[in-house]
């Protein structure tokens, strides 16, 4: 099967009921359902994921042959294993655990929100991390070390807040989004203050760390994101799983035996603290949550969004826009929340308008 | 015998009561119908029935016992509940939408099993969508994706099925289609069947056990025959009608009153 096939419409295949394009694991008593075209379209994804790493730690200031770089990797000597083994590779390393971090929380904001805009830099996570962050810094009352705490600790709040606000007897998806987009802009608003009352180097600097930035990032500072997606692995295999009844209506998934409340508020929770910590390390990465999820929706055409090929998808899209951002305009660095936000701006453009047409986004 | 009942119901939206103090017996392997104006409460008793919405006072009770008490998922495997707009994700295929009718049957490590290909495949050629199982649910008519919903709620094999209005939007073909279905499930298979359906004719053809609901209040239930009158329409609909057997059937057909220009000219010296 390839990747442009188109599945053959109206053909009968007779006793074979289980879905269409799906796999069946057995494992003693234990069955499992795959998609078919997911597993391919991952397989082609590690690939690419691999190729991308490869000529990260390749390029740069000093290029360094992929030979090398090898050697270095599987433990050899080299004169330039400081800068593989000590600047880039951690660097890459969380641009691939934020990536994958932003992908997630992306596709399970998405699936609650049941829209594509929903994303945690739409609906006010990354702006309350953003506002704790910047607060900080301007008034100086945190050091570095604990400001991807505060960040995480201001993205939960911020989700908190509007999923309080937007509960009313239930959960209802736009009203969920609409509150969200509505707290960003305050947020955004008080950041803006926040920035204007600080000394003017520091709000250099939080601006810089509110485009998202990987500049200096290395194995100390990418453990929490890299701890939390370690963490988080059962959660978002059980929210694979839950994916399945979520993206129906409400009143459907309640009569499947759904308790919809608290499998939306066990998703929502996984998706914003993902978000939050992969925001508290690199900052709010614009529009990879918004992209990911999108994008792997449409490669593997699964009914709901495919969570591990979003994983990919977000992890490839950072790691390629800082190794583009690195380079681009050698040797002054663009930070990689540029890069995303280009290309980001016009896909979330061509989705609204795409949207208005009546089609189902 | 009745598996499901509703004791002393009072069902509101926020701080709207709809439904008040409405005791209800379903009638086990029959068909129910409910049936009354717009806004008499008809489909959220249906949706109370289901658990979809909780009860201000009193109880749906299966088996005697609450359905709030009892978890969810249980209920998913007594009673299958298709709701009046249901909406599938885009793109997703009739065979994948028609699997997922499975899931209170299933758990994170038995996600398919022998008895759930069985199910699926029964369900979707009772509904005559088995032909139909790799298309895309968006590109099918309204007549198809109604059957393909009816074949998920199928699919979940419980013996109640709720049904609201299941017939809106589709033309009078393809309602007769999807009632005839609803029939014969009942007929060949014993499945009870609560329908909420805005036609009286068609409730009036289909029901076995008729249900009137006017304001919240249950105004009159029996066989259809022998509770839909001239009186009953008029009382309940504020309709003058003509009650007159069925020329098919011989079930009550309701006939509304002379249009407005034949009234009048009828009122003419």
């Amino acid at each position: 099967m390839s990747l442009t096939e188109k599945a053959p419409a109206a053909v009968a295949r007779p006793g074979a009921t289980r879905p269409a394009g799906y796999g069946l694991v057995r494992t003693g008593p234990a069955s499992f359902l795959v998609h078919r075209r997911s597993v391919l379209a991952a397989a082609v994804l590690l690939l690419l994921l691999a190729a991308v790493s490869v000529a990260y730690l390749c390029v740069g200031e000093r290029t360094i042959a992929p030979g090398e770089v090898l050697t270095i990797l599987t433990g050899g000597d080299s004169p330039a294993a400081f800068v593989v083994e000590e600047l880039r590779a951690p660097r890459l390393v969380t641009a691939l655990a934020v990536g994958a971090a932003f992908g997630i929380a992306g596709a399970l904001i998405q699936t609650v929100a049941r829209n594509p805009l929903a994303s945690p830099d739409i609906i006010g996570i990354s702006q309350g991390a953003g506002a704790v962050t910047v607060a900080a810094m301007t008034f100086g009352l945190a050091s570095y070390t604990v400001l991807p705490y505060l960040s995480i600790a201001g993205g939960v709040l911020a989700a908190a807040l509007v999923y309080v606000f937007a509960w009313r007897g239930g959960l209802h998806a736009t009203r969920f989004v609409l509150i969200g987009i509505g707290f960003a802009i305050a947020l955004r608003s008080l950041i803006t203050l926040f920035m204007t009352k600080g000394d003017f180097l520091v709000a250099q600097q939080a601006q810089i760390w509110l485009t998202g930035s990987l500049n200096g990032r290395g194995w100390e500072e990418s453990a929490p994101v890299r701890w939390t997606l370690l963490l988080m692995l059962p959660a978002v295999l059980w929210a694979a799983r839950a994916q399945r009844t979520v993206s129906l209506d409400d009143a459907t998934a309640t009569a499947l035996g759904v308790r919809l409340g608290r499998v939306r508020l066990g998703l929502v929770a996984v998706g914003v603290v993902l978000a939050s910590v992969a925001t508290g390390v690199a900052g709010p990465v614009d529009f990879v949550a918004l992209l990911a999820p999108q994008i792997a929706r449409r490669v593997t055409r699964t009914a709901q969004i495919p969570l591990f090929c979003s994983a990919l998808l977000g992890a490839l899209i950072v790691t390629a826009a800082d190794l583009i951002g690195r380079r681009l305009f050698s040797p002054v660095e663009l930070p990689v929340g540029v890069l995303t936000a280009a290309v980001g701006a016009p896909y979330l453009i061509w989705l609204i308008v795409r949207s208005r047409t009546g089609e189902k986004a | 015998m009745t598996r499901l009942t509703a004791r002393g119901l009072t069902l509101a939206y926020e701080n709207r009561v709809v439904v008040e103090d409405l005791d209800l017996e379903v009638p086990d392997g029959k068909v129910t119908v409910i049936v009354g104006p717009n806004a008499c409460g008809k489909s959220t008793t249906l949706r109370a029935l289901g658990r979809l919405l909780k009860p201000v006072r009193g109880a749906v009770l299966l088996d005697g016992e609450e359905l709030a008490k009892l978890p969810t998922k249980r209920i998913a495997r007594s009673i299958g509940l298709l709701p009046q707009t249901p909406v599938a994700p885009e793109a997703i295929t009739v065979a994948d939408l028609v699997a997922r009718g499975r899931q209170p049957h299933q758990a994170w490590w038995k996600q398919w099993s022998e008895e759930d290909e069985r199910a699926v495949t029964e369900a979707m050629a009772r509904t005559d969508v088995a032909a139909l199982a790799d298309r895309s649910v968006d590109e099918l008519s309204g007549g198809q994706r109604q059957r393909v919903w009816i074949a998920m709620a199928l699919a979940q094999e419980t013996d109640l099925l709720l049904l609201d209005e299941p017939t809106t939007y589709l033309d009078i073909a393809h309602q007769v289609e999807v009632l005839d279905l609803v029939r014969r499930l009942n007929r060949t298979r014993g499945r009870t069947v609560v329908l909420v359906l805005h036609d009286l004719n068609q409730a009036a053809r289909y029901a076995d056990h008729l249900i009137a609901m006017k304001a919240g209040r249950v105004v009159a239930q029996g066989a259809p025959a022998e509770i839909v009158t001239d009186a009953m329409v008029r009382d309940v609909f504020g309709l003058p009608a003509v009650v007159v057997p069925d020329p098919v059937t011989g079930s009550p057909l309701v006939v509304p009153g002379a249009p407005w220009d034949a009234a009048v000219s009828s009122d003419a010296p």
